[in-house]
């Protein structure tokens, strides 16, 4: 006999169920490949579209537990409800229904098996098998939402007339409704009104080929209705396939017509489906044991894409990796989710141990390849590369367009043993997260292809990553300081060479040395202009008139866009800085990487010396005038290794910065 | 006498003992000191780390595997968390860091349980950004359980970020933090209310030129804004100095902080080069002090003659023996003779009055302090007897004498002949508050070290030996240097 639960329990559960519905918002980014959902196995997926979304209700397989009778079978305590816009972002809304929670249910059963979700007058029908308490088999309940996600409350008492699992409902044209299931062999019914009773006595499926069938989905399209199943082909090794067939009428007979998707190639003995037109396009729910190699009992889902001919037959599905839904550029793919490959490639978990980590490809020697289709490129603007590799010697990875002869979009030097200076090192076998500038992006939505260029190279995944602005060119005639004092306008030449190895050597007297040099004509008087070039012994230097993103002028960066090394280099800068009247007794504030020298003009404020870090303020001129109109601060700013940036303003007696200049 | 002059100067050993850690101490990068069964470890870049049975003698010997730079390690639970730099950062190595967690349930090797746990990465540097994800420093917030790593260089920022501490993954979502730029070397710590920040500024790795020193800035809230004295965010470079150069060693760096006890604090570092260790690279332990809600390092006691007076009164620790007058040719005030020389008067000497003094034990008192021979005691550090995360022991002798402090079976002071017995070697810790506490190490009749009984003003002109109580003036003491 079955105890009873205090009625504080049942009202706590209740509420806990409530609770998990409303708040478990758990957004998922899934990154547009099969499987679909990674986090947790979902099999059976029966999508539905509510509201312009797609729903997707699977069953939610999980590890036996001990109290589970039937060890490393079927199990399912739950479901979750799933939702995305967009076929790549799922979110998970939790669990809708419990086994613990179905009235007339075995509470210990772990028998929630594939689930169906319709909508009819603003009502959402969520059907479920489950095992009664008492009695044998499987019986079919119904739950009743306001809305897709629930909370769905369940009926008291199973559906009188229908024993069996994997229930399916079709709402037809006319507003009746019918509903399929597996007991026996497939059967249906239509429903009444009230969607929970049948209307007309079961009936057996007629004009289904020999064979086991179970999980029917049926659909109505174009004036035919379409009753699809996984079966079990007796010539072709046993485990199933996804089937279909056509009539006229809902409820058969059917005339056979074939496969949707072959039997898995791994052996997976189950396969469960539904079939969705979302946006103009068919899509293809179905599963596969992605996540439980070792065991066909723990499923997850995918998605293809799907066609149908002009006489109504469906076209063959293959099942792929890559699956469906664009893939943003600039957030993580994971490649080993690929669409197609030449050669040996081979994919591999990550963690063996823990599947859900997912997983790496091998692209194991010169001329592996391996395509992945459909990734949006829109939002790359000044974009690197990023990718997770792992190789045992040193080889080169191509990221190309298209095809493997495509065009170059980057070039991927996977350096792992490093056997000359100080810094040997031997990185083999580990994985690593490297980078490399981008030489070609393509417009829009792009394929990307990975060759492999020398020794064999494992991926995990990649990435463009846009680098951050460091520098706009100068827009208007005049900028001004920012409100903490800071000039951030500045006319800078590209920088110039110089044999620094160490910022050790940078005393007083070197310095002296090296800025007192002459490097370019009028080095002291020059009000270049934007673009102008100047002469430093072989090289040809440009002035850019640029302003900075940030407070401080990230000299490091701009000699990587614009010069020829970024470790040793002397930096020339030079700003034009209107004063609206004579300011007495200021001072120049100034912080460098690197040591510095200020003139205002044309005198000497301030020298940064040694080995030093940009720190705000850390520098003081004595007391400086600003002429009313036109003042020229220009200075000098030598580095060896490091990051070269300075940080400058003006400061009255007190300590307050000048703003209220003007910046040309 | 002439016993007495043969026993003088046994002070004179203090000459040749260095402040620093003793032993072979070598390391860069030193982890937070951890203790696991009652031995403290430390762990630098490379694959090892020291190990100490005492807290002062420190030698080779502990295990990490992993290589890279700047470990963090910390205790959570009944396991030990060890974060890393699997890169080395800079110039040959690139900017593409890694930074890894994983766990130990001990950190000694030579225990069946030393296993470390998988590495799992937290986070990562690409090489383009400004930053380079290296030097990690580990925070459990007291206040939240929270656990978060400052991590970073001198290429870009220093950044922060939340692990779970149940798994030392990071927590799923967590958005990394740009906290500071300018520094290296970061820690966190947390106390009264405050976050600080400690990062090591200045230029790493140039032996004895190595300019690097320890700054903080402090905040309300764990992910910042972190400002300095002068309330300059150290995302500008801000930081107000704990630790520079000194006592012949160049470069603090790689701040820790261990709590010991109420008031009693010791930052661990690594000093770039030891003046008097050929320059090597050497862990370094000093009293950490807070003034005014900012953390400065003490400083190593060093060996010397000092004026012991008490915070309570200010009076002065002395042999309770006859206060011997010193003899002055009086000038009447208001008959002084302007027109003669004026003359250094001789301060009284040890010679003078230690005939007076009687035989074996002489019990102690707190006095005026007229700077005289009964009241200058001779602080001697004696690392071989042993020694403490804050320093080795001493032994306090009268100075000029083998006459020693010594703490007796009933919790009572006295002085008597030095015989390297229980009660006669001492801890000095300076206190947060820059004042110091006197513990003897051990006491006559009672096992074990000594961590509960000091040197205490029980009246003004009364020490005794009583329980150490932060919040009150009677356990402290000043050292003024003779």
């Amino acid at each position: 006999m079955e105890t009873r639960k205090p009625k504080a329990r049942q009202v706590r559960e209740k509420l806990c169920g409530i609770l998990l519905t409303l708040l478990f918002f758990a957004p998922l980014t899934a990154g547009a490949q099969n499987p679909i959902i990674r986090d947790q196995f979902t099999a059976d997926p029966t999508a539905r579209v509510f509201d312009g979304k797609v729903y997707l209700y699977p069953s939610h397989d999980i590890l036996s537990p001990e109290e589970q009778e039937r060890k490393n079978w079927f199990t399912m305590a739950d479901y979750h409800v799933f939702s995305s816009a967009d076929l790549v972002n799922w979110t998970d809304h939790g669990i809708i229904l419990s086994q613990e929670r179905v009235p007339w249910g075995n509470p210990k059963a772990y028998s929630m098996w594939a689930p169906d979700c319709v909508c009819k007058d603003g009502k959402y029908y969520f059907y479920f098998p489950d095992a009664p308490k008492s009695g044998r088999g499987f019986a079919v309940g119904v739950a009743v939402a306001d809305r897709p996600e629930g909370p769905f409350t369940c009926e008291p008492e199973p559906m009188p007339g229908v024993t069996g699992i994997d229930p399916c409902v079709l709402l037809d044209d006319d507003g009746s409704a019918y509903i399929y299931w597996s007991g026996m062999g497939l059967r249906g019914a239509r429903l009444k009104e009230n969607m929970k009773e049948l209307a007309t006595e079961s009936q057996a499926m007629e004009g289904l080929p020999e064979g086991f069938k179970e999980g029917p989905f049926a659909f109505k399209r174009d004036g035919w209705y379409y009753l699809t199943f996984p079966w079990v082909r007796k010539q072709q090794g046993g485990t199933e396939t996804l089937a279909y067939a056509m009539s006229r009428s809902p409820l058969g007979p059917w005339d056979f017509k074939g496969i949707i998707m072959a039997e898995h190639a791994n052996r997976c003995w189950t396969n469960h489906h539904s079939l969705v037109q979302y946006q103009g396009q068919w899509y293809l729910f179905y599963h596969h044991n992605d996540f439980s190699p070792r065991d066909d009992k723990r499923r997850s889902a995918r998605i293809e894409r799907l066609a149908f001919n002009p006489d109504g037959t469906i076209q063959e599905v293959r099942p792929t990796l890559r699956g469906v839904g664009i893939s943003k550029a600039t957030e993580r793919i994971d490649v080993d989710r690929y669409s197609e490959a030449g050669d040996v490639v081979t994919v591999s978990y990550v963690d063996s141990l823990n599947p859900f980590q997912g997983w790496s490809v091998m692209l194991p020697r010169k001329g592996s390849w391996l395509r992945y289709a459909d990734v949006d490129f829109s939002t790359v603007k000044d974009g690197y590369l990023v990718v997770c590799v792992r190789a045992h010697a040193n080889t080169e990875l191509l990221v190309r367009e298209r095809s493997p002869k495509g065009k170059v979009m980057a070039r991927m030097p996977v350096t792992v043993v490093n056997e000359r200076g100080p810094f040997r090192r031997d990185m083999s076998g580990q994985w690593l997260t490297l980078t490399a500038p981008l030489v070609f992006v393509p417009q829009g939505t792009a394929d990307l292809v990975l060759t492999c260029e020398g020794e064999g190279v494992e991926v995990d995944w990649l990435q463009f990553k846009n680098r951050p602005e460091y520098f706009v060119p100068a827009s208007g005639a005049e900028a001004r300081p920012d409100e903490r004092g800071f000039i951030r306008r500045w006319m800078l030449l590209e920088p110039i060479r110089q044999d620094v190895r160490s910022n050790v050597v940078f005393t007083n007297t070197w310095l002296r040395e090296a800025f007192g040099k002459t490097y370019f004509k009028d080095q002291m008087t020059i009000r270049p202009k934007d673009g102008q070039r100047v002469k430093v012994g072989q090289q040809t230097l440009r002035w850019h008139s640029l302003d900075s993103r940030n407070y401080n002028v990230k000299l490091f960066r701009f000699a990587e866009r614009w010069g020829e090394q970024t470790y040793g280099s002397l930096f020339w800068g030079v700003a034009l800085v209107d004063s609206p009247e004579e300011l007495t007794d200021v001072r120049l504030a100034a912080g460098s990487n690197g040591a510095s020298m200020w003139w205002l003009n044309g005198e000497e404020v301030l020298l940064l010396e040694g080995d030093r870090r940009m720190v705000e303020d850390d520098g003081m001129s004595g007391r400086l005038t600003l002429r009313q109109g036109q003042n020229v601060l220009r200075f000098a700013l030598i580095n060896g290794p490091g990051l070269s940036d300075c940080c400058v303003r003006f400061l009255d007696e007190k300590g307050n910065p000048i703003t209220n200049l003007t910046i040309r | 006498m002439k016993r007495l002059f043969a026993i003088l100067f046994t002070a004179q050993l203090s000459q040749l003992t260095s402040m620093a850690q003793v032993g072979q101490p070598y390391i860069h990068d030193p982890s937070t000191i951890a203790e696991c069964n009652g031995r403290y470890y430390t762990f630098g870049t490379g694959v090892g780390g020291l190990i100490s049975e005492d807290g002062w003698t420190w030698h080779g010997g502990a295990e990490r595997p992993g290589g890279g730079a700047a470990p963090d390690v910390l205790k959570i639970g009944d396991r030990y968390l060890i974060v890393y730099g699997a890169t080395g950062g800079g110039l040959g190595g690139g900017h593409n860091g890694r930074i890894l967690t994983m766990w130990n349930r001990t950190l000694d090797p030579k225990s069946p349980d030393f296993h470390f746990t998988r590495p799992i990465e937290v986070c990562s540097s690409d090489g383009m950004e400004d930053q380079d994800a290296i030097d990690p420093g580990l925070l459990l917030d007291p206040t939240t359980d929270r656990l978060w790593v400052s991590y970073g260089t001198y290429f870009g920022t220093i950044r922060l970020i939340e692990l779970d501490p149940a798994t030392g993954e990071r927590i799923k979502g967590n958005k990394e933090r740009d906290i500071a730029i300018d520094c290296e070397a970061t820690d966190l710590l947390y106390r009264d209310g405050w976050y600080y920040l400690l990062g090591t500024h200045g230029t790493c790795c140039d032996g004895v030129n190595s300019t690097y020193n320890i700054v903080v800035g402090r905040s309300r809230s764990v992910e910042g804004p972190y400002l300095d004295n002068v309330g300059r965010d150290m995302f500008h470079g801000g930081g107000r100095m704990v630790v520079a150069a000194g006592d012949r060693k160049t470069g603090p760096g790689h701040f820790g902080r261990t709590v010991i006890d109420e008031g009693v604090e010791v930052m661990s570092c690594h000093f770039e080069a030891d003046l008097d260790r050929s320059g090597r690279s050497v862990l370094g332990l000093l009293p950490l002090l807070w003034r005014n809600g900012w953390p400065v390092a003490g400083e190593a006691v060093k060996a010397g003659t000092y004026e012991i007076q008490s915070e309570r009164r200010g009076y002065s620790l002395e042999l309770a023996v006859d206060f011997i007058r010193m003899e002055q040719e009086r000038e009447r005030f208001w008959d002084m003779d302007l027109t003669k020389p004026l003359k250094a008067l001789p301060e009284q000497r040890l010679e003078d009055v230690v005939a007076t003094w009687p035989e074996g034990n002489i019990p102690l008192r707190c006095g005026d302090y007229m700077f005289r021979p009964h009241q200058h005691w001779t602080l001697t550090p004696v690392p071989e007897a042993g020694g403490t995360l804050c320093g080795p022991l001493f032994t306090i002798q009268i100075a000029g004498t083998r006459r020693a402090l010594t703490a007796t079976a009933s919790l009572e002071l006295t002085t008597c002949d030095f015989q390297g017995r229980e009660g006669q070697y001492w801890r000095i810790e300076q206190l947060t508050d820059g004042t110091y506490r006197i513990l003897p190490h051990t006491i006559p009749g009672q096992s074990g070290r000594n961590t509960r009984y000091c040197l205490y003003s029980v009246g003004d002109s009364t020490p005794t030996l009583a329980e150490y109580d932060f919040h009150s003036d009677n356990s402290k003491w000043n050292l003024r240097r003779q």
